[in-house]
């Protein structure tokens, strides 16, 4: 018969004391993804499963889960490339568990806001009203440019072997985006982040195992941004030399627009 | 002290670990044979060569210094509070101080005084 077999860890932390694990037989199709298949089961066998979606294409990082042992994005995994016959889908680890699939995101999201990720100026009133445009060069965007993929879906912090052992860890999704905005040549800021970031559960407790990178879904490399990120908190100094923000601004005034 | 500093203190000895310890490696294996190397005459004959007493002093302050402050990292990944990373850096720093002392201790006596080479 056409099916897969779809084995559900479920656990609900009000009611039962140990996960366990569920098996469901749901009908293959071409093209079918693990979050198909655990709608199927939620859909037509079994009401109770709880998960997490919302876009399926990989863009809002919502599915994040563990699949065969490996964390993925189910609507970014299709069921054939697993061997077709048995998918075992389980909670993210590294995060505690709300409802079976579902995880609680909250300490993630507050690690990667603690980092302050964002453009900050000199003069604060250019946040609100920018007087002329930003302009980047391509060599710098070049620099960024993978990290800004990153949609947080949590899959790196979940294969960390560091956040497994450290709760003050940032991880290498908040590392990786304070480099994001750290290497940024409009930013001004930054060195509060570096400042924070040179602590004893700091940057420096990456110890490059290089998961991370392995199971981003964007292709975002986090390992080589903390890499990049330990030299900047090494030095103490963003990268950028000073005055060299004001040149960015002074250059953005010499577009073509405005001659 | 910042734990960039400290970082910067674990990569510098382990650079210099590496090569002192390959010196010594060489030292001990190569240039010497083996048994010669670990006989109680030779053993003191080196500590009481200047350059090579120094050079010994040199690789337990930079094996020391390296050891315990990997073992000051391992232990702070353990737990996570302020008592027990204040505990551990004191506790370091104390190891430190004592096998250092204890080992120039060594080598101070086999330079200056024990056994006629």
């Amino acid at each position: 018969m056409n099916e897969v077999r779809l084995i559900v860890q479920r656990f609900d932390p009000f009611e039962d004391v140990e996960p366990r694990m569920l098996e469901y037989a749901v009908p293959k199709w071409e093209g079918m993804t693990v979050l198909d298949a655990l709608l199927y089961a939620r859909d037509y066998l079994d009401h109770s499963i709880a998960l997490r979606f919302s876009c399926r294409q990989a863009s809002c990082g919502s599915c994040g889960m563990k699949i065969n042992g490996r964390p993925r994005l189910a609507c970014y995994t299709q069921v054939a490339e697993l061997g077709g016959k048995k998918v075992v889908a389980q909670p993210m680890d590294n995060f505690a568990i709300i409802k079976d699939l579902v995880t609680d995101m909250e300490s993630f999201f507050e690690k990667h806001r603690e980092l302050l990720p964002y453009l900050s100026r000199a003069d604060p009133r250019e946040l609100d009203k920018p007087s002329a445009e930003y302009i980047m060069k391509p060599e710098e965007l070049e620099k960024i440019l993978q990290f800004t993929y990153c949609i947080k879906c949590g899959l790196c912090t979940s294969s960390c072997p560091t956040v497994a052992t450290d709760s003050k860890f940032p991880g290498p999704q908040a590392l990786a985006q304070a480099y994001r905005y750290i290497a940024d040549p409009r930013n001004e800021g930054g060195e509060e982040t570096l400042r924070l970031l040179d602590d004893t559960h700091g940057v420096w407790r990456c110890h490059f195992a290089g998961s991370c990178s392995f199971v981003c879904p964007k292709g975002v490399d986090p390992a080589l941004g903390i890499q990049l990120l330990k030299r900047h908190v090494m030095s103490g100094r963003a990268p950028r030399k000073k005055g060299e923000g004001a040149k960015v601004w002074a250059t953005s005034l010499d577009t073509p627009s405005q001659k | 002290m910042k734990e960039s500093r400290l970082v910067l203190v674990q990569y510098a000895t382990a650079v210099a670990a590496v090569a002192l310890v390959s010196v010594h490696l060489i030292m001990q294996g190569v240039i010497y044979p083996y048994t010669t190397a670990i006989s109680f005459d030779n053993i003191l004959s080196v500590y009481r060569n200047g350059f090579y007493a120094i050079f010994l002093e040199a690789l337990l302050v930079v094996v020391l210094v390296h050891g315990f402050n990997g073992v000051r990292i391992i232990l702070n990944e353990f737990r996570q509070t302020k008592p027990w990373a204040m505990w551990v850096d004191a506790a370091t720093v104390f190891a430190i101080i004592v096998t250092v002392a204890y080992g120039t201790r060594t080598v101070i006596l086999a330079v200056f005084g024990g056994a006629p080479a």
